[in-house]
């Protein structure tokens, strides 16, 4: 109870018993966690969850295929392309870039750029 | 008869003060299930570069008069940036603005299907030297303050490393783990002996950010059901619910992991620990942390259960910088920058630590 309280507030105690449970189960479980039996466990999980996933885009891609739909490798692939001509856009626009003071780069109108001066306040 | 005093309510105030939090509770319950995400990341700017899913952005100032050097935030690989711009009045970007710094962000975005060849090269080798040169333009100025938060910060500090004679100013860190031995629960569920991170990678591309957000959440497991508990507990306190909500939306909206990041990132740096063995290299370059001399900052959080103490204290040590600072501050992983912890704890200490380096 806080100090000077003489009186027992129920919800209180309710909200200091859930704060300590939570430390007391985190630390078990962690403890619990921090086993290799748990590792163990944790990479046959993902061992099934990678098989899904694998087997699923296998049958998807085949189903695509058959349906003469593009695949997503397919649509990947655009992507790629697609981001190799923005870069290569980029690189243009860089190479034609307007000066740093330009509002058009910063953003900002250069009358309203605040001066470079401050200082820090004394100590 | 005497009246208990205000701290000691009676058990009828206390009986009338829990009926009237549980009508609230049950209204406010209604509007919490019925709205939207609250806003965030509000804070005025421009995108000043792009490139593929990155994006520089450029904060609007908020002072008549900045300090010289500009400040650059680098983000994590896996979360968004809006953790430090949540909503006016509890962001971190218009603190720094409102008291005149020139604020610059690093955004990755969500990498796209084709990223996952993405090295940690890219990042530290060429877009975050790509940035800084844009900072520099943009400002007008030769050097800049780089900050980095967690993962932001191994980059941070990696691109300080191969850049000594470059235009860092200063350098500062949060919460950024360096030895991964310390790392205890991560490392345990990375055993190489049953985590294939090559067929992870090799099936799934970038790593799905709900496997980050589930391994994250497993290392404290009550604690997202403690959280409902509590949410409900406070219902009825508008600020509480809203602050709640910003930091529940950005632990559910993790991004992906770039494939080949994180297989060198799990073999080199959480397996073989190189960083902190001083033997990683980056396109060949051996990143040595004690090549770093400028000005270093390192604020790590007391009960941060992502990156624990251990793996991250060893920073400032390795750091070769004679003016270097380690501050432990009490709060977790993400209140020690963003909410009310953050607020009277950390942003004071980093306004005035970089406004004295920062003219």
């Amino acid at each position: 109870m806080a100090p000077g309280k003489t009186q027992a507030d129920p919800l209180e105690m309710w909200r200091e018993w859930v704060g300590n449970s939570e430390r007391q189960w985190n630390a078990f479980l962690n403890n619990a966690m921090a086993t290799h039996e748990f590792s163990q466990t944790l990479g046959r999980l993902m061992d099934v969850y990678l098989n899904m996933q694998k087997s699923m885009n296998d049958v998807m891609g085949r189903y695509f295929t058959a349906l003469n739909i593009p695949t997503r490798s397919d649509v990947v692939a655009l992507g790629e392309r697609l981001t190799l001509i923005e870069e290569r856009l980029g690189n243009i626009e860089s190479a034609l870039a307007p000066r740093p003071s330009d509002p058009a780069l910063t953003g900002i109108p250069a009358a309203l750029s605040p001066p470079r001066t401050r200082k820090p306040p004394a100590r | 008869m005497t009246q208990a005093p205000a701290s000691d309510p009676t058990i009828e105030e206390r009986v009338r003060l829990e009926i009237e939090r549980t009508i609230q509770r049950s209204i406010k319950g209604l509007e919490y299930v019925a709205s939207g995400d609250p806003a965030v990341g509000l804070t005025p700017k421009d995108v000043i570069y792009s490139r593929g899913t990155l994006k520089l952005y450029h904060y609007r100032p908020m002072a008549d008069e900045v300090y010289r050097v500009p400040v650059l935030l680098v983000m994590s690989l896996v979360s968004k940036p809006y953790i430090l711009d949540l909503t006016p009045g509890q962001s971190l970007v218009e603190f720094l603005l409102k008291r005149g710094f020139d604020v610059f962000m690093i955004d990755w975005g969500a990498p796209r299907t084709e990223d996952k060849r993405l090295r940690l090269e890219d990042y530290v080798l060429d877009f975050i030297p790509d940035c800084i040169a844009r900072v520099r333009e943009t400002s007008g100025e030769p050097d800049v303050s780089v900050v980095g938060y967690c993962m932001g910060g191994i980059l941070a500090s990696m691109y300080a490393s191969l850049h000594p004679d470059g235009p860092t100013k200063n350098l500062v860190c949060f919460t950024t783990p360096v030895n991964m031995d310390g790392m205890t629960l991560m490392r345990q569920w990375c055993d190489r002996r049953y985590f294939d991170v090559d067929r992870i990678v090799d099936t799934l591309g970038n790593v799905p950010p709900e496997l980050l957000s589930a391994s994250f959440d497993m290392l404290r497991p009550i604690s997202q059901a403690v959280g409902r508990i509590r949410l409900w507990d406070n219902m009825w306190n508008d600020e509480f619910v809203k602050s709640h909500r910003m930091f529940d939306r950005w632990a559910n909206d993790q991004i992906p992991f770039p494939g080949e990041c994180f297989r060198q990132t799990t073999r080199e740096l959480m397996w073989e620990n190189k960083l902190y063995k001083g033997r990683f290299e980056l396109a060949g370059r051996r990143v040595d942390l004690g090549t770093i001399r400028v000005p270093f900052l390192h604020v790590m959080a007391e009960h941060d259960h992502i990156v624990p103490y251990e793996a991250a204290r060893v920073l400032v040590p390795m750091v070769g910088s004679e003016d270097k600072r380690e501050l432990v501050i009490k709060g977790g992983h993400v209140s020690l920058v963003a909410g009310g912890n953050a607020i009277y704890r950390l942003w004071p200490q980093l306004d005035s630590w970089l406004a004295e380096r920062s003219v």
